[in-house]
């Protein structure tokens, strides 16, 4: 250890910011979105994570959904999943949570401008790719174009539905959805997330393209847009893992050499495609 | 620093006991057959093992514990004095350094609990089976990275300080004593023996591969090695717990928003799992696999260091009788 090194005023990186909660917004049966507001201006990247604690409950990492251009309102989507996704599902209004971060890799936009960006969601995975999709919004007249394709289980599990009709209308946005399973009433496509690509104009040439889902369609996805012809590094995934402390010490979250909450959770393929199990 | 001080061994003994009206003095103590670190008081003093190969417990217990509130640290009253620690533990601190002080996210509670220890190491002449050190190009004796190294001959103790540290304390608690007196050089008697314990040690590893061969070997192994030695394992995370340079924890709530660090290890089922039920350590082989890639290939291609540092401790600790050389040597 350097003597020089003298550092006794630094933050705990163990702390939490505290962060009321303003509204619990029912996207789906399973996901929900916590609107936080946080005791001091909270500022992010796009695609960077947080880790959110219950009081005396647990610990949890989530990418904000809501705009990085917002600071003092922040929105994370949870799905209910186990032990302490189901504690934040039952919170109401008024209570306090504890905020760590923002910690990681994010989105690197502005590796985007320029281009046109291909985004495949699935289920809870749209939550990171929103508010990228908002980071977006903001620098799309430096974008040639943006096509969102997500799927779902069933309509009902669909979330945001205001979303896809925003974007829509939007100059330059594209949207899409599917559903593994329609009901009545259902007119869009129907099949799993991968079956959008195959309706998308887009010059890959030019193109990125963003993953985020569950691990299976991760897998497929990424395996799509080579077929398509996307070359290892123009496909951007968000890698989830067991991010438990955010600052690249407990492990948990290794993944190979990487810690994925230092040096993710985004990555491109080309990063990461040598290492064993990455799906899993 | 660099300066060599002889001490004779009756002072030293009288010297360290005196310490611990100010430190808290730990160091190693022979208990029912089993070398570990003890506070030391006036009465123990005679007591402290010298030279011998590494106490039980690694040095990362001072700096990691096991269980540490790290949102409210127990406020320490005094400053600690580690006597004693093997170079095989002074070297691994190297990575919990790199790790812990990392510039972006900088653990304040490791730095001070670092910069609030005096640390003097001590030569290892007499060396335990499972000790392996030289393989990984570590002497059985510290030179850097420790504060103070201690020698010892038949008459004398050599105290080599080696950090702006080590002299601060020699200056201030040693030199006004009158006991200690400079000396230019090592003599040849703590030389020969500490040639002779390198000796011994280059003998018994001479078909175990250096740090570089072990890290290919490991890498290119696909499947076979990994099951069938954890075929024996019980997860019961002991090679973990007492490795020198393990330092995987489990963040643990409690009201307040207080946080408890605890020692984890990759070696327990559900260590990566996340709450959808993905786990790609699920398999008790990819856990023990993983294992050994974190040492031999990930930490190292990381952060440029050991992170076996051949201490031999996790040969001794698996009750499964799994002996980490006789799995590097089959791998050839």
């Amino acid at each position: 250890m350097t003597e020089t090194a003298t550092r006794t005023d630094t933050i705990n990186i163990y702390k939490v910011v505290k962060a009321s909660l303003e509204e619990v917004i029912e996207e789906s049966p399973l996901i929900r979105t916590l609107v936080l507001r946080p005791e001091r201006p909270f500022t992010f990247r796009t695609g960077e994570f947080i880790e959110l604690t219950l009081d005396g409950i647990g610990e949890a990492p989530f990418t904000p959904s809501s705009s990085p251009q917002v600071s003092d309102r922040l929105e994370i989507t949870i799905m209910k999943t186990g032990y302490v996704t189901e504690k934040f599902h039952s919170l109401k209004p008024g209570t306090v949570l504890g905020l760590r971060g923002p910690f990681g890799r994010g989105y690197p936009v502005e590796k985007f401008l320029g281009k046109e960006i291909l985004i495949l969601g699935g289920g809870c995975g749209l939550a990171p790719i929103r508010s990228l999709l908002y980071a977006l919004e903001h620098v799309s007249e430096h974008l040639k174009k943006v096509i969102l394709c997500y799927g779902s289980k069933t309509p009902s599990d669909c979330i945001y539905k205001p979303l896809f009709a925003r974007l829509n209308s939007l100059d330059k946005f594209e949207a899409y959805r599917t559903v593994d399973k329609p009901e009545p009433g259902w007119d869009e496509s129907v099949g799993v997330a991968t079956v959008l690509l195959e309706k998308t104009d887009i010059n890959i040439k030019n193109s990125v393209a963003v993953v985020c889902g569950p691990p299976v369609m991760m897998k497929f996805g990424t395996l799509k847009l080579l077929e398509m012809g996307y070359s290892d590094d123009q496909i951007y995934l968000s890698m989830e893992k067991n991010m438990s402390c955010g600052v690249g010490k407990c492990g948990h979250c290794m993944m190979g050499d990487y810690f994925v909450c230092k040096d993710g959770p985004v990555f491109t393929y080309d990063e990461i495609k040598e290492i064993p199990d990455i799906w899993k | 620093m660099n300066e060599i001080y002889r001490i004779s061994l009756e002072d030293w003994k009288h010297f360290t006991g005196t310490l611990s009206s100010s430190f808290n003095v730990y160091a190693p103590v022979e208990k029912n057959g089993f070398l570990d670190y003890t506070r030391i008081s006036p009465e123990n003093s005679g007591d402290i093992v010298y030279n011998r190969a590494r106490p039980a417990s690694p040095l990362k217990i001072f700096f990691l514990p096991v269980k540490l509130n790290v949102t409210v640290p127990p406020a320490e009253k005094k400053n600690n004095i580690i006597i004693g620690a093997p170079s095989c533990d002074v070297e691994g601190l190297k990575l919990l350094d790199l790790i812990y002080l990392d510039e972006k996210f900088f653990d304040g509670i490791y730095f001070e609990r670092r910069m609030n220890t005096v640390l003097i190491s001590s030569d290892c002449y007499e060396t335990a089976d499972s000790c392996h050190c030289v393989a990984y190009d570590v002497n059985p004796y510290s030179e850097k990275g420790c504060d103070i190294n201690l020698s010892a001959d038949n008459e004398y103790f050599y105290l080599h300080t080696c950090s702006e540290k080590g002299d601060r304390f020699i200056n201030e608690h040693i030199a006004e004593h009158n006991i200690a007196h400079t000396v230019t050089s090592l003599p040849s008697s703590v030389l020969k023996r500490r040639n002779s314990a390198t000796r011994t040690l280059i003998n018994r590893t001479s078909k175990l591969p250096g740090n570089k061969e072990t890290a290919d070997r490991v890498k290119n192994e696909g499947h076979n090695a990994w099951y069938r030695y954890s075929s024996r394992c019980v997860s019961c995370g002991a090679c973990s717990a007492i490795c020198p340079t393990c330092t995987c924890f489990l963040l643990i709530d409690r009201p307040e928003f207080e946080k408890i660090k605890q020692l984890d290890t990759c070696q327990y089922p559900s260590f990566q799992r996340v709450a959808g039920g993905e786990d790609p350590l699920k398999e008790l082989g990819s856990r023990f696999r993983n294992r050994y890639m974190c040492k031999f290939v990930w930490k190292p291609e990381r952060f440029g260091t050991l992170a076996c540092t051949g201490c031999g401790r996790c040969i001794d600790a698996c009750i499964a009788g799994i002996s980490k050389n006789e799995l590097i040597m089959e791998l050839a």
